[in-house]
């Protein structure tokens, strides 16, 4: 099972020439499309500001951005609409729902969408500028129905998780999404989606039940044969912020874990034609689980091998799970190498020996968000645990811009 | 240090929008994407391929010598088909025991068919198989570091035929089989399509040839740059490391083994790898290789007294591509294979270093592939360099004829030497006395069960297999003397033994050995077998001067 995690994982650095094929191709200058980009809001003023800023200097001619807003949000609400009156093509819709969540808010934006493609943000993202003419580009070019675009976490010295996480995600949007693309069955991510908009439509757009109604899109648009493609480009990604504490890196996970167990049960995966897209579908689904199980297996096996009086065939067999954890280790430690050489971020020692010894500990907590996930399921609970910000990400970066509100 | 050099085999762009290949000035083959689908590779390989196979299995039983180490090999793979663990006696540490599980399982089905046929020249046919491997993978190794067609069968038939390759390549050695692991690391090191998992299998690969017989460890410097040199900028970084940590983990496991049963440090009452390696580290030097009265010297001597061509040729072409490394693109393609001739070579001369005689086995391979290299760096440089567009026909005939006047000259100097050579291999019959002394200690003896000889490695299992006990029956002469095990159950010294086959390897260690020294002088030859030094004794024990204390 790690073994499958890791050669997926690696999957971008295969060969060169696999490599090569998982970026943006240059965008030949022609611009089609027209873009309506959601840009769900709550309790976000302090960072919406910005963000609505940034998407603004997009180099694409044609394109909308909405602003979803809560109506029992009026610090958000007056951020977005001060926003609308400075520019025309920034619109504010409000959501109405009594208890709110972001597929709602954003099904509620989804009539008054006027583009071709419909693009997700969430209100801290940092966009960059071409991404809009790279997207579009990808459209024509490769007829797709979906892009999704990489998202990074970047602010890994903010603390041990923080490291842990940025580099998940880089693996996962570096090298294993663009295996699910190829292999047709894709959890999307939550932002840098881009979809069209008829195609939305058609599917009804996002489940208001779901908790990772990301992922259960992808799932649905993959069952019924849409094209996704992906690319990533370290220039191009949208540039995020990793939960500011502990407690809210659970709770976001516990969500994920919670709303993967929801797609897993709603069954849309088993439309997918081919056995081993299922097969696919049902090993990606239940990832966090099997992987909050071994973690706590493996410490356990090498104990049993090397304390207890057990023969040498058998203790060996225990040891192999500790190889392939090893190899992934290593794998880290050169992938954290890499992320900090193509987002020119200085990775010190320091920085290996945290991922390095936070590994079991990430692993616990791991563990604890899908055990969570799996009680939470159990007594129906299913609201909506949102993810503050606090906006480090944006010092982490670069500068924090003069016009951007404390 | 190869990075900043332009690489010959790695584009710097991705395959996807590679540019037509450059204008091709060398005119020499370009490697196939698959090597399976050219035929005439097919052809050529195969052909060579059934050329080594007859003429290194032809007799294979009947020359070289039997040699003791064989005999310990292909034992401890019987004591493994057996289930009576890694070797019949205490398994110490001496090698790791991957090669003989290897040598269990080669032979696992023959032995199985024929119980009888598990002795060391009947076994020999097993080689036949690693062989053939090892030599397919010179050549596709050839390919990979793209020298031209005719330049990698050079190389496999450098690597398959010379006499000294024959020779060593027939006998149950570790080296020959850690060697085709190791051809296969650089095979996958090379893989043109870059592959990372190709480049963690090259990893695996050599982790297990370094298992099989440790002294591969000198040649992985080698594989790590052929490995740098074939891999991809972008993706260097994680193939090179993805490699080094399988090598490294899978080599883990040895120490890991010793942990777990508890023999990783000395302590008493138990054999420690600590131990194992260092005795490994303070064997007895052999002196000089090039101090005419050093046993290193006479271990050269016997490698050259079979083949000149590979090993001094070989020296040679690593020269010529080291010294050429600046204008030869064959000579940066092949800087693997000569780092490792150059590693091996260093490793050889150390001033009082112990050199076994199969210590070459590991060189052969690059040996072979650094003098075809070398070859095709000559033959590109008098049939092609600065040939112009028009030049003179007169000019290109000449370049064609000293071509073919070097080529004729290599041939007539090799040929008739290597035929001499092989014939002796495909002929001779060195192994006659070990039949006859395996034959009479089998029909002579009246009551197998019962009796206890002292016979070298080479012999013991023809022993088992015709009754005696395995161990304490049959016994492996020197561990009269060294295994506290066997000494125990004799209190009484030589006189609880009846006979010693004393054959040369026995004679020859006998001096060291005080209970095999009394065997030997307290017993009478019944039997012999052969002439001269090589001939073998079967000697009884003469227990009347003790009365009849047994």
């Amino acid at each position: 099972m790690a073994a499958f995690t890791l050669w997926w994982q690696m999957h971008a650095w295969r060969t060169p020439e696999v490599l090569a094929s998982t970026r943006f191709s240059r965008p030949d200058g022609d611009e089609h499309l027209s873009f309506s980009l959601l840009l769900p809001a709550r309790h976000e003023q302090a960072v919406l500001d910005h963000t609505i800023q940034r998407l603004l200097e997009s180099t694409h001619a044609d394109f909308e951005i909405i602003v979803i807003v809560g109506h029992d949000d009026p610090e958000t609400t007056e951020v977005a609409r001060a926003a609308a009156e400075r520019d025309q093509r920034v619109r504010v819709v409000v959501d109405t729902h009594e208890k709110k969540n972001k597929p709602k808010a954003m099904n509620t934006a989804l009539p008054h969408c006027r583009g071709d493609v419909v693009g997700v943000f969430d209100a801290e993202d940092q966009v960059h500028p071409e991404l809009l003419a790279h997207v579009d580009h990808a459209f024509r070019t490769t007829e797709a129905d979906v892009v999704q675009g990489g998202v990074q976490l970047i602010n890994f010295h903010s603390s041990w998780y923080s490291l842990r996480n940025c580099l998940e995600y880089f693996f996962w949007f570096r090298s294993r999404l663009h295996l699910h693309a190829q292999k047709g069955f894709i959890p999307l991510g939550g932002n840098t989606v881009f979809v069209r908009t008829d195609v939305l439509r058609e599917a009804d757009g996002w489940d208001p039940n779901c908790l990772a109604e990301d992922c259960d899109l992808g799932v649905r648009l993959s069952s019924v044969g849409k094209k996704v493609v992906v690319a990533y480009d370290s220039d191009m990604v949208t540039r995020e912020e990793t939960p500011g504490s502990l407690m809210s890196l659970l709770k976001q996970r516990t969500r994920w874990n919670q709303g993967f167990l929801q797609v897993y049960r709603k069954k849309d995966w088993k439309q997918l034609p081919g056995f081993r897209q299922r097969l696919l579908a049902r090993y990606t689904l239940m990832t966090p689980f099997l992987q909050a199980f071994s973690g706590v297996i493996i410490p356990v096996n090498a104990a049993i091998a090397l304390f207890l009086d057990v023969p040498v065939g058998v203790a060996f067999i225990t040891f192999l799970p500790l190889v392939t954890a090893a190899v992934t280790f290593v794998f880290e430690v050169v992938g954290l190498h890499d992320f900090g050489k193509q987002y020119g971020l200085r990775v010190r020692l320091v920085h290996y020996a945290k991922l390095v010894v936070g590994g079991p500990f990430y692993q616990v907590l791991l563990a604890g968000a899908a055990i969570r996930a799996v009680w939470r399921e159990q007594r129906g609970r299913n609201d909506w645990e949102l993810t503050t910000h606090v906006g480090a990400h944006l010092t982490a970066a670069e500068p924090i811009r003069e016009d951007v509100p404390a | 240090m190869t990075s900043t050099l332009p690489a010959v085999t790695t584009p710097k762009v991705p395959a996807q929008r590679r540019p037509a290949p450059e204008a091709r000035s060398t005119g020499r083959t370009r490697p196939p994407e698959r090597l399976r689908s050219s035929r005439s590779d097919l052809l050529l390989c195969g052909l060579l391929l059934a050329a080594i196979l007859v003429v290194q299995g032809w007799h294979i039983a009947d020359y070289p010598t039997l040699s003791d180490d064989e005999g310990t090999y292909l034992a401890q793979a019987w004591a493994v088909q057996q289930g009576k663990g890694l070797a019949h006696y205490t398994y110490w540490y001496d090698h790791p025991p991957l090669g003989w599980v290897q040598i269990a399982l080669l032979t696992w089905i023959p032995s199985a068919i024929s119980p009888g046929s598990m002795t060391v020249g009947s076994m020999r046919i097993a080689m036949l198989v690693i062989s053939g491997i090892s030599a397919v993978l010179v050549y596709v190794l050839g390919r990979r570091l793209s020298l031209p067609r005719w330049a990698a069968g050079l190389g496999m038939a450098l690597f398959g035929l010379s006499p000294l390759a024959v020779v060593l390549q027939r006998e149950i050695f570790l080296d020959n089989i850690a060697v085709m692991w190791l051809l296969l690391a650089f095979c996958l090191a090379a893989s043109p399509s870059r592959h990372l998992w190709h480049h963690f299998g090259a990893g695996l690969a050599a982790a297990a040839g370094v298992l099989t017989k440790e002294t591969m460890l000198v040649v992985l410097p080698a594989l790590f740059v052929t490995m740098w040199r074939h891999s991809h900028r972008d993706t260097r970084k994680f193939a090179l490391t993805g490699a080094v940590t399988a090598c490294a983990l899978i080599g883990f496991s040895y120490p890991l083994f010793a942990l777990l049963k508890g023999e990783l440090l000395p302590g008493s009452g138990h054999v420690s790898l600590w131990d194992g390696v260092k005795y490994q580290m303070s064997r007895p030097g052999s002196g000089f290789i090039l101090d005419t009265s050093s046993g290193s010297y006479g271990v050269l001597h016997s490698w050259l007294y079979y083949d000149r061509v590979l090993p001094l040729g070989g020296l040679a072409g690593a020269l010529l591509l080291i010294v050429t490394w600046r204008w030869s693109v064959t000579a940066r393609a092949l800087a693997g294979p000569a780092l490792a001739v150059a590693i091996l070579a260093a490793v050889a001369m150390r001033p009082n270093g112990y050199l076994p005689a199969m210590y070459i086995i590991g060189a052969l391979p690059f040996l072979a592939l650094v003098l075809a290299g070398g070859a095709a760096s000559v033959a590109h440089a008098v049939v092609r360099r600065r040939r112009a567009e028009g030049e003179k026909r007169y000019v290109t005939g000449g370049r064609y004829a000293l071509a073919a006047v070097l080529a004729l000259a290599a041939g007539a100097y090799v040929v008739p030497h290597w035929y001499d050579g092989d014939r002796t291999a495909l002929t001779a019959d060195a192994n006659k006395p070990y039949r006859q002394a395996s034959h009479w200690l089998s029909t002579k003896v009246a009551d197998p069960k019962g009796t206890r000889v002292l016979v070298d490695d080479a012999l013991w299992l023809d022993l088992v297999h015709a009754g005696y006990r395995p161990g304490l029956g049959a016994i492996w002469f020197y561990k009269a003397d060294l295994d506290p095990a066997v000494t125990k159950t004799m209190p009484h010294g030589w006189r609880d033994i009846d006979y010693v086959v004393a054959s040369p390897t026995v004679r020859r260690d006998a001096k060291d050995l005080p209970n095999v020294k009394a065997a030997i002088q307290h017993s009478e030859p019944v039997a012999t077998f052969g002439t001269g030094p090589d001939r073998i004794e079967i000697r009884q024990i003469q227990t009347a001067a003790a009365g009849g204390a047994r």
